[in-house]
């Protein structure tokens, strides 16, 4: 029962519906029965629980959390177990579809690594406590820092939303703190900077659908970037009807661009300059260049554009005229154009070709802005994995909360965050896992799976209307006494502020007052509170209006310097990400590591991609192991010798070289975040993950690499995939 | 079902099939799978494992090509690329599962007629009576036939990952060959309930997990023998149709208008796929 008094305002904040400043109506507080309350019912097998046939699968909406995109999805419950995920229709993000990521959140759920006992420091070693003395060590510890400078405690986490963004943020507010650092590896952060400088809006609307051209300089839509299973769907219709040609320049074939119908490797860090001097090719065919990019875009002529990128003269105009040809277009930029000291600059090179091409309005449009600050989603970045670096180094914490996300893994070696964390002299983990940030951690707590918990998320990128996507859980907790994320929260926020959050006796009723609290012009007429949180749960998601408005075009000048040569580092480490094995956080599920890489199709393992060329001059073939080493570092990884690698670059994909995770992920393969260069984008600050030169050198052992297919690359000419082109295509199935 | 019986109605398929169509069917569940939307993302695969049991049988035992991937996703580099610097045109995916044959290379040389054709038109595998001789195997032209070297129950699902397993269907133990069964189970199901509520199966009411996941819906599947289905119409539109459609010989070929896309892998060794595969496209830019 909610007996508190509050005036409105401080009300809706508390249940994370705060707007901008809009007057609402009131609405009833809502009574709720509580998860709890129902447990002294004793309840014979005979009238079976509601839902529970044997025999029967039942469908649960919920969302998945196996990246950030916000997939909704629903999920088999047969006799209280959850056995299969699909894709929920009603989901204007996935509409229905899963990637094999999110297949994988039952291996996730069901891990055999996972902790069930929360674990606390003695003596140096991590013993398991009992949940008792886990929460009391928690009060006493935060309840400390909280008397001495509250401000000196931090929460680490990964992309967050929805009401555990609230009350993480709630939580810090409670103790002073303003410290929230926000990690991913795989991120648009830079991307999102230049959206929001120069059209006014961090993560509009792109329509992918609409385009009738798609330029991606390294943005992996299909595969790692932003929302990919949308990007997906989207994709089959941009490709069916008149068919939408594709082009892809990056220096290491991705996902997407091995589905392009031209597909240009790019020295490494130029991709800058290619737009430039696709700029230039359109200027010269009378496509206007805004005033500030005059300059640039009149430095870099096709020939010497082609000089610097590697692409022919000819190729660029090629591109220019079929930008011209296709209209509209979508120019897209993704982490290996962001990933550079000049990152922010090549990016806005990029979109500069959507201004000039005039995209912004047609195939980029406005997705307005989601009206609960509180719930927005903090995006992960690198910016603050540096920030928390330093800040630790500086001994400026002195208790860190960490969720979602595993630095010590992640993060460059050269950054000293594992070092700088013993300058922090209380760490909470809270994992489902036995990681190498939790094996750092003074008190690990186990937190529920995400097919076991409750939430709210709202993602970073919404295809349509804003939309709240709701997580319930699909099963009973596989380990009693393991709360979710939310229950965490609101204990420590209790520990805090009894007398605000006592009301509440679990996240389930914070979330159904939640929901019932709901500003009216939000909810659907004519329902009950009760309805509505009943049909919210069926349909997995609450879609509130998010007015879009109108983008800007606001180009500003774009400088972008020379790279040079290294000599003694000559190529360009790509750590390239995987629709799989992701950042690593999924290294530690077996489907996912027995699911070939779709590129090189190479299983279980770790390896170096290098041309052909590259190959030879170093004297190397498949299977050889190279030592590859930067100034910050080596690793060693076994060669795959490909063409869809650009000479000058060595890609080696993210997600394995783990020392602490699981059964299934340690101690197979390396990971090249280890020997990353701390250098920085100039103007964000993000890491320049895609800025490391190295130098690789044979190692004389050679082991085989084991792949799907073995060594299976030409259909012989047998009729295996026959191609035909999309004139044809055109003609029969066009429309 | 005696084994006589069995390798009796065998006989009289196959024979069917030479001498002009065999018409004994309830159903002939047939896929789609559109190669200018299929963006090679493995989504297919691993739905295959969550629905159907799959092991995973790690590193040396997938070095030795004992793995268990019923769907997979093949990937060739084109051929007059072999001399060009860069794969300009990206790659070639080609999901490859259990063609589900009318006239199956594996059906014939099993000595215990533990692969047989079903009146589903499946080639269904009855897992208890299989022996282990890899025969069928080793007669597939698609490589889709995939068998239990060992028992993976211990390592591929320690506990609690045991309790994912689909209890719709079986796990198979060690010398017992497996294949996809285009979900048998959910087939099972979409039939039974059709039959309590006294109507035919709705085309769409159910599908394959690879189906259903695939996020660009490059796969279809369906009944060819329900004339409404989207499946069949696929087929149609690209002229593409089995067999003993029109009691036509084995080795004619239907398709009248070449440029339309339907093709089966293989279709010239007169398997009689139930996968019709539509064509890849790719822009002209050189």
């Amino acid at each position: 029962m909610m007996n508190l008094k509050l005036k409105r305002r401080e009300f809706l904040q508390l249940m994370g519906w705060s707007t901008a400043g809009a007057t609402l109506a009131g609405c009833d507080l809502p009574t709720t029965v509580t998860l709890e309350e129902g447990k002294e019912e004793v309840v014979a097998y005979l009238s079976p629980e509601e839902y529970v046939i044997p025999g029967v699968g039942v469908w649960y909406a919920s969302t998945c959390l196996q990246c950030a995109a916000g997939c909704g999805i629903h999920g088999r419950v047969r006799e209280g177990r959850a056995l299969k995920l699909e894709g929920n229709p009603d989901s204007p993000v996935n509409r229905g579809k899963l990637c094999q990521m999110g297949q994988s959140g039952v291996q996730t759920h069901y891990n055999p690594d996972r902790l069930s006992k929360p674990q606390l420091r003695k003596d140096g070693k991590l013993v398991d406590i009992s949940w008792d003395e886990a929460w009391k060590v928690l009060d006493e510890k935060v309840g400390a820092a909280a008397k001495t400078s509250g401000a000196r405690v931090a929460w680490f986490t990964g992309t967050v939303s929805g009401h555990q963004a609230a009350l993480i943020g709630e939580h810090l507010d409670a103790l002073g703190s303003r410290h929230h650092f926000v990690h991913e590896v795989i991120n648009n952060a830079v991307g999102r900077a230049v959206n929001q400088d120069v059209l006014g809006e961090a993560m509009p609307r792109l329509a992918l659908d609409q385009a009738k051209l798609v330029l991606s300089f390294g943005a992996d839509f299909l595969g790692t970037w932003v929302s990919p299973t949308h990007f997906a769907t989207e994709y089959a219709k941009f490709r069916s009807g008149t068919r939408g040609v594709l082009v892809v320049a990056e220096p290491k074939m991705s996902l997407t661009g091995a589905n392009a119908d031209l597909w240009l490797a790019v020295r490494p860090g130029t991709e800058g300059m290619l737009a430039l001097g696709i700029a230039h090719a359109l200027m010269q065919s009378g496509v206007s260049v805004p005033d500030a990019a005059r300059p640039a875009v009149a430095a870099y002529a096709p020939v010497k554009a082609a000089e610097i990128t590697g692409i022919s003269a000819q190729r660029i105009e090629q591109v220019a005229a079929l930008l011209k040809q296709h209209s509209p277009s979508l120019v897209l930029a993704g982490a290996t154009v962001e990933g550079q000291e000049q990152g922010y600059q090549a990016a806005s090179a990029v979109m500069l070709l959507n201004v000039m091409l005039g995209n912004v309005g047609q195939t980029i449009v406005s997705s307005g802005e989601f009206p609960f600050p509180q719930l927005r989603p903090r995006t992960g970045n690198t910016r603050d994995l540096v920030a928390f670096a330093a800040a630790a180094k500086d001994k400026a914490l002195d208790v860190a909360f960490f969720y979602g996300t595993n630095p010590v893994y992640t993060a460059p070696a050269s950054l000293g965050l594992a070092e700088g964390l013993q300058n922090i002299p209380f760490k909470v983990v809270l994992t489902q896992f036995p990681d190498e940030t939790a094996a750092q951690a003074d008190l690990v707590l186990p937190v529920a799976s995400s097919l076991e918990d409750w939430g709210t998320h709202v993602a970073a990128y919404q295809p349509e209307q804003g939309v709240i996507t709701f997580q319930q859980p699909l099963m009973e907790g596989l380990y009693p006494g393991t709360p979710g994320v939310g229950d965490a929260l609101l204990k420590l926020l209790k520990m805090r502020e009894a007398q605000k959050y006592g009301a509440f006796n679990d996240y389930f009723s914070y979330l159904q007052n939640a929901v019932a609290s709901l500003p009216e012009q939000y909810k659907a007429s004519g329902l009950t509170n009760k309805q509505l949180w009943e049909q919210t749960l069926q349909k997995g998601l609450l879609t509130v209006d998010s007015a879009p408005g109108s983008l800007k075009t606001n180009v500003g000048e774009i400088t972008l310097h020379e790279v040079k040569a290294d000599a003694e580092y000559p190529l360009h480490l790509i750590p390239s990400p995987r629709l799989g094995l992701w950042d690593g956080r999924h290294a530690n599920i077996p489907w996912l590591q027995e699911a070939p890489d779709q590129i090189s199709k190479v299983v279980w393992d770790s390896w170096a991609e290098l041309h052909p060329s590259t190959a030879a001059r170093l004297g190397v073939r498949e299977g050889d192991v190279v030592e590859i080493t930067s100034a910050h570092g080596a690793i060693k990884v076994k060669v795959y010798v490909f063409k869809g690698v650009h000479p000058d670059a060595i890609a080696v994909p993210l997600g394995q070289g783990h020392e602490g995770y699981g059964r299934y992920a340690n101690g197979i393969g390396a990971n090249p975040l280890k020997i990353l260069s701390p250098a920085i984008e100039a103007r964000t600050g993000e890491l320049a993950l895609y800025g490391t030169r190295v130098k690789a050198t044979r190692t004389g052992v050679h082991e085989e690499l084991v792949k799907e297919g073995r060594n299976n690359i030409s259909q012989r000419s047998r009729k295996l995939v026959v191609t035909i082109s999309a004139e044809q295509f055109r003609r029969t199935e066009g429309v | 079902m005696s084994l006589e019986n069995l390798t009796q109605d065998w006989s009289r398929y196959r024979n069917g099939i030479e001498e002009g169509g065999f018409h004994n069917y309830e159903h002939r569940w047939g896929m789609a799978i559109d190669l200018n939307a299929c963006i090679g993302c493995n989504a297919c695969s691993t739905a295959c494992y969550a629905e159907n049991n799959l092991a995973v049988v790690g590193k040396e035992r997938f070095s030795k090509g004992h793995y268990m991937h019923w769907m997979r996703i093949e990937r060739y580099w084109d051929e007059d690329q072999a001399k060009a610097e860069f794969p300009d045109q990206g790659a070639n995916f080609l999901p490859m599962l259990c063609q589900q044959c009318g006239a199956a290379p594996c059906e014939p040389v099993c000595p215990v007629a533990a692969t047989y054709h079903t009146p589903d038109g499946l080639n269904a595998q009855v897992y208890n009576r299989c022996i282990g001789s890899r025969y069928c195997s080793n007669n597939c032209p698609y490589r889709v036939r995939y068998f239990n070297f060992w028992s993976y129950p211990e390592s591929a699902w320690p506990a609690p990952l045991n309790l994912q397993l689909n209890p719709d269907i079986t796990v198979r133990d060690k010398g017992v060959m497996e294949k996809c069964t285009f979900c048998v189970q959910r087939i099972r199901v979409a039939k039974d309930t059709a039959k309590m509520e006294n109507r035919k199966i709705k085309d769409g009411e159910f599908t394959t997990a690879c189906a259903q996941a695939c996020p660009t819906s490059a796969i279809h599947f369906g009944d060819l023998m329900d004339a409404e289905s989207a499946v069949t119409k696929l087929w149609a539109k690209h002229q593409v149709k089995r067999h003993d459609d029109e009691g036509l010989p084995v080795s004619t070929q239907h398709k009248q208008n070449p440029a339309l896309r339907g093709y089966r892998v293989l279709e010239e060794l007169n398997t009689d796929p139930s996968v019709m595969y539509l064509e890849r496209v790719r822009e002209e830019l050189a």
